[in-house]
């Protein structure tokens, strides 16, 4: 791919390229596949090394592509996923479940998975020594990705599953599990 | 108790205060409520800090979240420590380290980052459960009704919701354990609901371009359509949902992958070829609990979002058909 269709790829997702030239490089578009590759990895690079989720005017792009090739469901490889960077070495993460693992992160909070400043140095070795094997860790990231509540949704249909019993009646709040557990984190009554 | 009239009225107006506003949120049913939850989960651009809990630790974070064509955007930022963030682009998501210039690349299924432990929009959890509407309450400076899912036996935590009157958005999550006891709790501290996020407030803080960038291994999966493998003694409600025979990515250990689940708690079983190494029986890390045995030449272990009496029975009582 040459400086000059670089050059006119920048101007059209900016939305400064002239219409005419627009129209030519559409054209060229729709007759190269390699060529489409080619700016889908250069659009993907830009985003990445600037740092964006996603570029203003690959929408249009791509949907002027759709209709250049006249397939409505030209694929979405334009720039708008995030993958990894694809200038870069991209290290797998071995031995160091508990590290990599940002689904436990996430679910279970920085603390909850021995994951703090030292987990990873820079130069990827991991130093973590968690409290519990790497396998059983493994096992607890899987299941948190798999059992999303989407998916169990899923995987329940069909079933013939019968209704929670359900109150609309306001209870008692001498009931309910004591809000005064912990102030730093429980709504005062008001 | 009181005996004068006076006295006899007065608590009498004290009584319908209280009541009064809170049959106005009793206006919808608890499934009703639940389903608006879940609605405005998948729907609804948020900004605002978030307190979380879990086993008695308290974190802080900043959090932006859009949804735009069905793909879920979304910044985590720690306010504490490093200052580490999660940068999500629908199914995935890139862990900042900063102190270690290291970035963690993960690929995630379609579960909401903060309210994993939710019930999804179909409301399929079943006879094991009661749910109720608690009272009204006030989270994040927003109007809320609280929601109570309350398990019949103990094999399963309890939750409650606190969800914003005007869009049925949780404000505040809490999980309880058998003894009435919050094992984890995410609530905002403040709040904007439905305003434009502007794409930048979705930018990672820092320049990752000369990070050293990781990524896991990917899952390997193949269905089972019938498993060798079958649990009598399952506790009431939990059914096998899927089996599948899959590596583990970091250990390369091949195992059997039972998912079992009441609809709303969740509990895997891994069978592998038991190695003869030591593990460890019990473990828990905030609300997810496991239990490790060996059921003849297998070890056979259980993990989920649910008491340790739970995965002890599930797993202990695996038989090999």
């Amino acid at each position: 791919m040459n400086e000059a269709i670089k050059m006119q790829l920048s101007a059209f997702v900016d939305g400064e390229l002239p219409e005419n030239e627009a129209e030519l490089l559409l054209r060229r578009l729709s007759q190269d596949a390699e060529l489409r590759q080619q700016i889908s990895e250069y659009l993907a690079i830009g985003r990445v090394m600037r740092g964006e989720p996603q570029v203003s005017g690959i929408d249009t792009l791509r949907d002027r592509i759709a209709v250049a090739l006249e397939d409505p469901d030209y694929p979405l490889e334009m720039g708008d996923d995030v993958s990894p960077p694809r200038n870069r070495m991209i290290r797998p993460l071995t031995g160091i479940a508990v590290a990599a693992s940002v689904a436990l992160i996430a679910v279970f909070g920085l603390g909850q998975v021995g994951i703090d400043e030292t987990t990873v140095e820079p130069t990827g070795v991991a130093v973590t020594e968690p409290n519990v094997d790497d396998v059983l860790e493994e096992m607890r990231r899987t299941h948190e990705l798999t059992a999303s509540p989407e998916a169990i949704d899923t995987r329940l249909t069909g079933f013939d599953v019968p209704e929670a019993a359900a109150s609309t009646e306001p209870e008692d709040e001498e009931d309910d599990v004591d809000d005064a557990e912990d102030p730093a984190i429980d709504t005062p009554a008001e | 108790m009181a005996s004068n009239p006076a006295a006899s009225l007065r608590l009498a107006l004290c009584g319908l205060a209280l009541v009064v506003p809170a049959l106005s949120a009793a206006a919808e049913s608890p499934g009703e409520w639940l389903q608006r939850m879940s609605n405005a989960v998948q729907t609804t651009d948020y900004e605002g800090t978030v307190i979380r809990l879990s086993n008695g630790r308290v974190e802080a974070l900043k959090v932006v979240h859009a949804v735009s064509d069905g793909v879920v955007r979304e910044r985590l930022i720690a306010q504490e420590g490093s200052g580490l963030e999660i940068i999500r682009n629908g199914n995935e998501v890139h862990c900042i380290l900063p102190e270690q210039q290291s970035v963690l690349v993960e690929e995630w299924n379609d579960q909401s980052t903060l309210f994993s432990t939710l019930p999804s929009n179909s409301v399929r959890f079943g006879s094991e459960y009661d749910v109720s509407i608690v009272r009204e309450d006030r989270v994040a400076g927003r109007k809320t009704v609280l929601i109570a899912i309350r398990p019949h036996d103990e094999y399963r935590f309890g939750h409650r919701i606190w969800l914003d009157t005007a869009t049925g958005f949780p404000l505040q999550t809490r999980l309880i354990d058998e003894a009435g006891a919050a094992l984890q709790e995410v609530k905002f501290a403040d709040i904007s609901l439905g305003r434009e996020i502007l794409a930048s407030a979705l930018k990672p803080s820092y320049s990752t371009e000369n990070f050293t960038w990781f990524t896991q291994p990917g899952r390997k999966v193949t269905p089972i359509v019938d498993s060798d493998w079958q649990n009598d003694r399952l506790p009431t409600g939990f059914r096998m949902l899927s089996a599948q025979q899959e590596v583990l990515p970091d250990s390369k250990q091949a195992v059997v992958h039972l998912l079992y689940s009441d609809g709303l708690a969740s509990v895997s079983v891994f069978i592998a070829e038991h190695d003869g190494k030591s593990y460890t029986e019990r473990s828990s890390i905030g609300p997810s609990n496991s239990y490790s045995t060996v059921i003849g030449a297998f070890r056979v272990t259980a993990v989920g979002n649910v008491p340790a009496q739970t995965v002890e029975q599930i797993a202990s009582s695996m038989v090999l058909r």
